[in-house]
């Protein structure tokens, strides 16, 4: 997957063992805290003690993978796009938990993501996301008592 | 042969013209829900069971039992369509299945996993018939240490998963298996790694994880990428249709998928995941094209589903001579039961044979319907991969969210979902596979837990692994497939699959 | 195909208009809370409550919100801080609500929100298989004395009712409670099966779920925690068995928290409207509960007194610090 001239130290994956060997860590720390153990048998201290040395181990093994420049090549890639999708995702978590109702949320779902995609009318993408979300509302919520978050649309419904 | 004949009056009630128009709703509305990524068929059978209360018991069965089989399908037909698993179960399916409609033989796949389904539940439907009794026994003597032991073998099939590299294919299980670990533990109720949050206690939704890596991940990773490539989807490519070697490609593993599915379904902690990890990961080492697999290979879809399909009809073996409720989906059976005043236990066969082959009677009618339904709806479902990118993608989003949305309504929800999400962009950036993370979830809490009861039993004497014949058994199973490939191969496979 | 079409239509208006066929002249819509995922105990009951309120057309409309998790808390956490003060809502819990809340540390309880009613409760059964030498409640309770360890029990998750219940009944028999050997197992089906593959010495589980298996002689059921024998059953009591050991797994109804007494007053109506109805007592036979209606102020000492049974319980057995 890579040619010669490629097989220099990768500092992506190094960051990447660093986060493995903090779960590593992060496990240990959570299991010590246990306090009950049963009277009999193997406790709940066992397993995570396990995976967290085979994470301690595997945290190693990524550092020898990315010594030897051994991850596969990366394009370069969009930001914008992940942003415009995350940020969608944002605004229908927030609209939910603020009570905004489930139609508007996925409205700003759908109208971000197809953005995100290329699409330049934003306007239309909503009345789409809208009208989708009405659909799925009314079919889900309505007919076949699935209960979906309501804000003020969906009460007059 | 007294079976026989009450199942053929079973199959009379349930094909007159009204009832099985009430299967045919039911296989709609099932599908309509099941379609929904995280709302699986036990959630799709507790909503709609209320439009069962109206009709009378046979017609009820029926449509209770379209929607059971509506459900199910409906999680496949996303899991190849758009790479968004239904359902845990159906997890393996978006493997080959996503790859093969990307390639435009969506149809193909689609259609090979209702046949298979098909297939898979009519040959369990027998096997209920004529194993039931004897399959039951087995089920009950199947203990703690046999499950873990069962598990070692699963855990061995995860490579099968892995892609090139083995230790980012063992990093990827061992961040499934971390994730396993979150949430109360099952023997002594205390939290782990829920780090005070709630929603955290109950551990971390298999459903939400595969949403978040497959749909989400797969989302921002073509998103970001579209500048360089643009993905231009052809949904048909080919024949719409299975062609003859398709055929020729499914039969076996459809048989083989519902050898998998059927008994470990009916075990009592056996689930319907398990199955489908083994019929993947043995239709990968006997197929005939492996360069195949991990591009769209046809086996790697007819098999799992097969076996997902025989693993619900397994279920249905110890809740129908023992009452036993083994999944969330069996529990909402007995709850169609209730509603006559059945209570399913060793004497329903006994007692009500008319109503409990009628049920076996309308799997049976259901899963035709729902041949009958898809079938000729594989090219329109394959069209929705016409939908330009932009739009197709948005749905997705929205589909993907509102199955977490309608299933567990929590700003903590959503926010692991997109979290899972760039998880599952990060790893495909980066090449680690997405499956094993998956599997380790699924695999890693029931392995400890029966591992743990084992011990309990026993006063921490971990020789009763060895004691239980089936236990032992399935231990050597486990090492010979650890072993066999170096040992055929002489390292050179092992070799092969790290540069 | 248009003839198969439009009798698929006509089947999804029927499904459709069954579904909206209330009457319009009461006129809430209320929201019945299950703190747990679809086929348990309190989903059912959630879902039992559902269906009685519509056919006895007691509410415009009702609907069942399953959030699950951590033994009904995260439920109860929610329902605590997003329904205050909203008279349309009812919460499904019970006796296992009780040990969740100490178990999980939970920061909400029981105290912030507004006790309806006891309705439904199960007797618990304590069962061996039919091929073990264990024949009475007295021979398992020799055998625990002689050694604790040794008794396996098997039941659902830790620190609900089936494991309060192994530790009562070791403790009654005159053993060490905390050191009872109690397998937790995570559905009914895999403890059945763990029980009649001889896997474990006793099971312990709501009778109704055993009692087909009892009855058909695949298991021995060796006591009753009822105050009295069952109508229906031939089982003895533990009591009479002069085993210290009552119990029964209860079910209740909530208001949300904060609602005023007018809002309350409406809710206790319904609720009593609700029990009394032909529906009901239908369902309550279909499913095997009893009924166990409580309103009102002796139900609020009841939970009273349930709270600090299960505390001690939960300390003796080293659940809870």
């Amino acid at each position: 997957m890579d040619t010669a001239s490629e097989r220099r130290p990768d500092t992506a994956g190094m960051l990447i063992a660093g986060v493995l060997l903090l779960i590593a860590v992060v496990i240990f720390w959570d299991t010590s805290a246990l306090q009950l153990a049963p009277t009999y048998g193997v406790g709940p201290k066992a397993t995570p003690y396990v995976i967290a040395t085979g994470m301690a181990v595997l945290a190693a093994g990524n550092f020898w993978l990315s010594w030897r420049g051994d991850y596969p090549e990366r394009e370069s890639f969009d930001p914008k796009a992940i942003v415009l999708i995350l940020g969608g995702l944002a605004a229908l978590i927030a609209i939910i938990g603020l009570g905004g109702g489930f139609i508007p949320a996925t409205a700003v779902l759908f109208a971000a993501t197809a953005t995100a995609f290329g699409r330049r009318a934003v306007h239309i993408d909503l009345a789409i996301g809208l009208a989708l979300g009405f659909i799925v509302f009314l079919l889900f919520d309505k007919l076949l008592t699935l209960a979906l978050p309501a804000g003020p649309i969906e009460r007059l419904l | 042969m007294d079976a026989l004949a009450s199942l053929i009056h079973g199959l009379a009630i349930a094909t007159q013209p009204m009832n099985m128009l009430y299967a045919l709703i039911g296989v709609l509305l099932g599908t309509a829900v099941g379609v929904l990524p995280g709302i699986g068929p036990a959630l799709t059978v507790a909503l709609l069971l209320p439009i069962t209360f109206k009709l009378d018991p046979a017609g009820s069965l029926i449509m209770f039992a379209g929607i059971y089989y509506g459900g199910m399908y409906g999680g496949s037909t996303t899991s190849i369509l758009i790479n968004t698993p239904g359902e845990s179960a159906s997890m393996v399916t978006t493997l080959e299945g996503n790859k093969m409609a990307k390639a435009g033989r969506g149809g193909p796949a689609l259609a090979t996993a209702a046949i298979g389904s098909f297939v898979a539940g009519t040959l369990a439907t027998l096997g209920i018939v004529f194993l039931a009794p004897w399959l039951v026994n087995v089920a009950v003597n199947f203990g703690p240490e046999d499950y873990f032991a069962l598990m070692c073998v699963a855990f061995i099939t995860v490579s099968a998963t892995f892609g090139d590299s083995p230790v980012r294919g063992l990093t990827s299980l061992c961040i499934g298996l971390t994730l396993g670990l979150v949430g109360i533990d099952k023997l002594t109720g205390q939290a782990r790694l829920a780090f005070g949050v709630p929603d955290l206690l109950d551990g971390i939704e298999v459903t939400t994880l595969a949403v978040g890596l497959f749909a989400l991940g797969e989302a921002l990773y073509v998103a970001s990428r579209r500048h360089l490539v643009e993905e231009k989807l052809e949904p048909v490519r080919g024949a719409l249709w299975m062609t003859k070697a398709d055929w020729s490609r499914s039969w076996k593993p459809w048989l083989r998928g519902t050898m998998f599915g059927f008994p470990i379904g009916a075990l009592p902690a056996g689930g319907a995941e398990i199955p489908t990890f083994l019929s993947y990961s043995t239709e990968k080492r006997l197929t005939k094209h492996p360069e195949e697999f991990g591009h769209g290979a046809i086996e790697g879809v007819a098999g799992p589903e097969a076996a997902n399909n025989a693993s619900a009809a397994g279920t249905l073996v110890p809740l129908l001579t023992l009452g036993l409720p083994t999944s969330a989906t069996a529990a909402m059976m007995l709850a169609g039961f209730q509603q006559y005043g059945l209570n399913p236990g060793p004497l329903l066969f006994a007692e009500r044979p008319d109503l409990v082959w009628g049920l076996i009677a309308s799997l049976f009618i259901a899963n035709v319907m729902l041949l009958v339904l898809n079938l000729p709806l594989v090219g329109l479902w394959v069209r929705l991969l016409a939908i330009p990118q932009s739009w197709l993608y948005a749905g997705i989003l929205v589909f993907a969210t509102m199955g977490t949305i309608a299933a567990k309504p929590s700003v903590v929800e959503l926010s692991m979902l997109a979290g899972f999400g760039v998880m599952g962009f990060l790893m495909r950036r980066f090449g680690y596979p997405i499956a094993p993370v998956v599997v380790g979830l699924i695999l890693g809490p029931v392995a400890e837990a029966q591992l743990r009861r084992a011990l309990q039993i026993s006063l921490g004497d971990p020789m009763v692994l060895l004691q239980s014949p089936m236990s032992a058994t399935l231990l050597g199973i486990a090492l010979l497939a650890l072993i066999a490939p170096f040992a055929l191969n002489g390292m050179s496979r092992f070799k092969a699959s790290e540069d | 195909m248009s003839l198969l079409s439009r009798g698929i239509c006509r089947g999804l208006l029927v499904a459709g208009a069954t579904l909206l066929a209330t009457s319009a002249f009461a006129q809430m819509e209320i929201k019945v809370i299950a703190p747990a995922a679809p086929g348990g105990g309190w989903d059912q009951t959630a879902r039992s409550i559902q269906q009685a309120l519509i056919a006895e057309k007691l509410v415009k409309n009702a609907q069942v919100i399953n959030i699950a998790g951590a033994g009904g808390t995260v439920g109860l956490a929610q329902f605590v801080n997003g329904a205050k003060g909203d008279g349309n809502q009812l919460m499904v819990n019970g006796f296992v609500m009780v040990g969740a809340i100490l178990m999980n540390k939970s920061p909400v309880s029981l105290s912030q929100i507004t006790p309806i009613a006891r309705i439904t409760e199960e007797t618990q059964v304590m069962v061996v298989p039919a091929n073990s030498p264990i024949k009475t409640a007295k021979d398992l309770a020799e055998l625990v004395k002689k050694d604790v360890a040794k008794v396996t029990f098997a039941g659902g998750s830790a620190g609900g009712v089936d494991h309060i219940m192994a530790a009562l009944f070791v403790g009654a028999a005159g053993a060490d409670a905390s050191k009872v050997n109690y397998v937790a197992f995570s559905g009914g089906g895999e403890s059945l099966a763990a029980i009649l593959g001889g896997k474990v010495t006793a099971g312990i589980s709501g009778y109704g779920e055993y009692e087909g298996q009892i009855k058909a002689g695949k298991l021995r059921a060796i006591g009753v925690t009822s105050p009295q024998r069952l109508p229906n059953a031939d089982v003895p009591t533990f009591k009479e068995l002069s085993i210290d050991l009552v119990l029964t797994n209860w079910r209740s109804v909530f208001g949300a928290p904060g609602i005023s007494d007018a809002q309350k007053k409406t809710l206790a109506e319904l609720v009593d409207k609700l029990v009394k109805s032909n529906s009901w007592k239908d369902i309550l036979k279909q499913k095997g509960w009893d009924d166990a209606y409580l309103p009102g102020e002796p139900f609020a000492k009841f939970l009273a007194d349930e709270q600090t049974r299960v505390g001690n319980v939960m300390k003796t057995v080293g659940l809870v610090k």
